[in-house]
């Protein structure tokens, strides 16, 4: 395995993203995220699990409370909803009463496929996030990522290069792609989310606010205090 | 090939991101998304992604308490799913009392245990594997 040499081509880092309205995200402020399970649209079947282990940690690092991605989903499961894609066709602002969340983050996978090569093995994947308020439903955020990965063969001649290949192929590692493709989606300053009320800049990172394009735009929010009592939670 | 083994080398580092190294993180994650892995990968294997969840919160409350949002509570529900509702309570009222944006979710779940536990006198006698059975 260590002699795999790793090739990434991250062209989405290397372009320049474009600017970000923040408006919206920075006036409603949320400091709870809910993550719920990610829609899957390629062939790999364990994909959405998979990929669903790697949002927490990069989102809480941003600042933010990020509801246990198990138990969300989960409930979800014991709610009849088991099916991801039913989860985003909900209406957000009842999935945040259910679970007392400002915002939903929605995440899917278009991609997540290893072409496999003679002596190499390429991994693409492509994700798209988003992020809706809890109140309004309305979008406070959107990215898109991609990342091709390849496995190559590092000096150990032909035999070296099969035997890599064979390893590759038998199991394609995404992980590092997909935690890789968080870590530049939620990047800041960048396309990520200013920082969260658990990071120490918090509200100090924000961009100078551009002039509102319209007066629905620069609507203002009622700032969240933490632990505000949040809408009742209906028994089930 | 030189220059493809640099290349290869900034792909390995730029591989392990900010999270690759654990003073750069503001909790204590401890391989929380690793476990969590783990257990969608090989689910059979539960005992495992418990233990780990168990092991993280006992090093991160040694060391300062940087306990990661949603820790407690995905624990106390490893706890829930196997019958052992009132430890299941503990960890649910740790996550409530640590993270207050997770007060409604949590008091739901403790209302929910408490409705587990009045039926049978004694939820917590009954082994974790025949809950587990139970529910396929």
């Amino acid at each position: 395995m260590k002699r795999i040499l790793v090739l990434a081509a991250l062209a989405a880092a290397c372009a320049q993203p474009p600017k970000k309205d923040y408006s919206k995200l920075i006036s409603s402020n949320p400091r709870a995220i809910l993550v719920v399970p990610v829609v899957n649209k390629s062939v790999d079947v364990d994909a959405a699990d998979y990929f669903l282990s790697t949002l927490s940690v990069p989102l809480a690092e941003r600042g933010y409370y990020v509801f246990p991605v198990n138990l969300v989903k989960r409930m979800l499961e014991d709610e009849g909803m088991a099916d991801a894609s039913l989860v985003h066709g909900s209406d957000p602002t009842r999935l945040c009463t259910l679970f007392g969340a400002d915002a939903v983050l929605y995440v899917t996978i278009e991609q997540w496929t290893a072409r496999y090569m003679i002596l190499s093995t390429q991994v693409t994947v492509e994700f798209d996030y988003v992020l809706k308020d809890g109140r309004t439903g309305e979008e406070l955020w959107k990215d898109h990522q991609t990342g091709v990965y390849a496995s190559q063969s590092g000096g150990q001649g032909l035999a070296g290069a099969i035997a890599a290949a064979i390893v590759a192929k038998a199991a394609p590692n995404y992980m590092p792609m997909a935690r890789e493709a968080n870590a530049r989606a939620l990047a800041y300053p960048g396309p990520g989310f200013p920082a969260g009320p658990y990071r120490p800049e918090y509200r100090k990172d924000l961009p100078p606010p551009a002039a509102p394009e319209s007066p629905a735009a620069a609507k203002p929010a009622a700032p969240r205090a933490p632990g505000a009592p949040q809408a009742p939670a209906a028994p089930q | 090939m030189r220059a493809l083994h640099t290349l290869g080398a900034v792909a390995v580092l730029a591989g392990l991101g900010p999270f690759g190294c654990a003073q750069n993180t503001m909790y204590r994650w401890g391989g929380y998304d690793e476990a969590l892995y783990d257990h969608y990968k090989n689910p059979q294997k539960r005992d495992e992604y418990v233990a780990k969840l168990s092991g993280i919160i006992q090093a991160a409350e040694e060391h300062g308490g940087l306990v990661p949002p949603g820790c407690y509570a995905e624990y106390g529900w490893a706890l829930y799913e196997e019958g052992r509702i009132a430890d299941a309570v503990v960890y649910f009222e740790k996550e409530s009392k640590r993270w207050p944006e997770s007060r409604t979710l949590m008091e739901k779940l403790i209302r929910n245990a408490a409705r587990a536990k009045a039926p049978a006198a004694a939820p917590a006698a009954v082994p974790a594997s025949t809950v587990e059975e139970a529910k396929k």
